[in-house]
């Protein structure tokens, strides 16, 4: 790791302020950062932890009924804290990583990231989450936009995430056997207005929604709806855990085990 | 064990220093790192000479105070450097022997050894071990042209075969049809390893090494890409075995037949859990292939990871 300058900003102006200069680097959890500086493949010359802002951490439900996650909560926090608003969502926290993991990583900082086998990005996405930020509000169908690719501005700060609660959900995880990440994970979310499936760990580009499930599921929500969709292997990610084909198949696998789960 | 095939003596050594307190430190040419000789070893003497385990130091890995011993490998810990200090405690008894007929004015054949103490063979005269060892450092009128004074003598001792342990591994696993993912249910291991020293430590010894060889069958995987890049470099993409991973164990050791060519009748235990586990898992899991139906699959190469065992079922 190389030397670099530590900011503990206190509030969300403090961490814009001193993210605005050099080539600072907002901090949250920290489990993706560090070990990438620890491996020298970062080396920012300022770190901003964003972990001692009180506005961005903790877990309330709003006016309009919708779930808010400050951006630097822990997931562990969400595990618990969520559970009785949002039990899906509390649940899918409550697998990412180990304990250790749990305590530190922070929700705003799975966001940003946006790693293609994280979990958090089929959440916000199968809820149609608005992640809130220093400047705007940004829709979760806008919000991702490729592999570690994201909406946000340089220096720009998730500060909060709003989930519409769905009737029913449930998200399915079927993990890569070294690191624990989803190898596929699907999260499945029944609203008034129709059902959503978004979709992590499978494609190149990252988390994506399968819209012909979505359609199937909203005229019928049981897993039988999916029994003629495919999901085309093209896009899929092959590596020595998978193949593209495999990968494929497991999206409608864990996506009928959503449902069930879910119905 | 030269003539064998390996080329050179596969012997190994053991020191055993009494001291005139009669407590006693065994140096040993095998080295410990997690198999527990420190205890096993220690009831070795212990059981031997009729003192108390905490009575004796196990002393290893130090070259500076050990023996040249050829190490710990093969399964041949207890069967041959335990062998050694049984051949060095016979030495030190020999001795005690001699130091006993002469403190008892007997002749040495007359003296027996046994729990503990030399007495005269039919009568009750005796010393225990710790008044010999005594004897052996604060001598009183020995004759030093036939009986030196001190306790303390080594021992080498080579093979002259190997041991030959036994086993059958029962191994019950259940496959997720849609995914491919193996779970294992159940994990039955019987094994004959001649003597059990400490059971609990022979048990340890088979649990560690089945659950190695679960491992390679089913997770672990050092893989390279076409241009010899380590793909696996790191836990993220190697996959050691972790506690879920693995069921409890069934355990037994019943079937006892001793070895017949060491003194301690004992045979080599370390590494039969890391070679029956994988062929009883990968057996498992073909054999419930075929059984549901999946008649043409005959093998598929180790780690059984979920990818390999869906696209088996693929074809």
């Amino acid at each position: 790791m190389y030397n670099f300058e530590f900011a503990k900003a206190k509030t969300i102006a403090d961490a814009v302020k001193a993210l605005s200069s050099g080539d600072a680097q907002a901090l949250g959890g920290g489990q993706t950062l560090l070990p990438t500086m620890k491996q020298r493949l970062a080396a920012p010359t300022t770190l901003v932890s964003l972990n001692a802002i009180p506005e961005m951490i903790g877990v309330c439900v709003n006016d309009a009924g919708e779930v808010c996650i400050g951006g630097a909560t822990t997931h562990a926090t969400v595990a618990r804290e969520a559970a009785a608003h949002y039990p899906a969502l509390a649940a899918l926290a409550s697998h990412i990583g180990d304990p250790a993991v749990r305590n530190r990583g922070t929700i705003g900082g799975s966001l940003a990231n946006n790693d293609p086998s994280a979990c958090y990005p089929a959440a916000a996405l199968g809820s149609g989450a608005v992640i809130k930020t220093n400047a705007r509000d940004i829709a979760a169908d806008d919000y991702f936009l490729g592999m570690f690719t994201t909406a946000l501005d340089e220096g720009e700060i998730i500060t909060e995430v709003r989930f519409p609660v769905p009737q029913k959900a449930n998200y399915q995880k079927f993990v890569q056997p070294a690191s624990r990440f989803a190898l596929v994970g699907v999260y499945v979310a029944k609203y008034a207005g129709g059902v959503r499936v978004a979709v992590t760990g499978a494609a190149s580009d990252g988390v994506f929604r399968w819209a012909e499930a979505e359609a199937a599921l909203s005229a019928d929500f049981a897993a039988t709806a999916l029994d003629a969709l495919a999901v085309p292997g093209n896009d899929m990610i092959a590596d020595l855990h998978g193949s593209a084909d495999y990968r494929a198949h497991l999206v409608k696998v864990m996506t009928k085990r959503a449902v069930a789960a879910a119905a | 064990m030269g003539q064998l095939g390996s080329r050179v003596g596969l012997y190994d050594a053991a020191t055993v220093r009494v001291s005139a307190t009669g407590t006693i430190q065994v140096m040993t040419g095998a080295h410990s790192h997690g198999q527990g000789h420190e205890t096993v070893f220690a009831q070795v003497v212990a059981d031997k000479l009729g003192i108390a385990e905490a009575a004796v130091e196990i002393v290893h890995g130090d070259t500076s105070k050990i023996p040249f011993g050829m190490g710990s490998y093969g399964s041949r810990s207890l069967a041959v450097c335990g062998s050694a200090m049984d051949r060095a405690l016979d030495k030190i008894i020999a001795k005690g022997k001699k130091i006993a007929a002469h403190m008892l004015e007997a002749a040495e054949g007359d003296i027996t050894f046994e729990n503990g103490s030399f007495s005269v063979t039919g009568t009750d005269k005796a010393k225990s071990f710790g008044e010999i060892a005594f004897s052996a450092y604060v001598p009183h009128n020995y004759p030093l042209e036939t009986l030196e004074p001190g306790l303390e003598e080594t021992a080498f001792y080579d093979p002259n075969n190997f041991t030959y342990p036994a086993g059958a591994y029962l191994c019950e696993v259940e496959i997720d049809p849609d995914t491919g993912k193996v779970t294992i249910c159940s994990f039955t291991c019987a094994d004959d390893f001649g003597n059990v020293m400490n059971p609990m430590v022979v048990e340890g010894q088979v649990h560690g090494g089945v659950a190695q060889g679960i491992g390679q069958a089913l997770v672990e995987h050092t893989a390279y890409d076409e241009n010899g890049q380590l793909l696996t470099a790191s836990y993220m993409d190697y996959a050691m075995p972790r506690a879920d991973d693995l069921p409890f164990y069934q355990v037994d050791h019943s079937c006892v037949t001793p070895c017949s060519h060491n003194p301690l009748g004992v045979k080599g235990c370390g590494e039969a859990g890391a070679i029956g586990s994988p062929p009883a898992v990968v057996n498992a899991v073909i054999d419930a292939l075929h059984r549901a139906g999946m008649d043409h699959v005959d093998h598929i190469d180790m780690p059984l990871t979920p990818a390999r065992v869906w696209a088996a079922m693929q074809a």
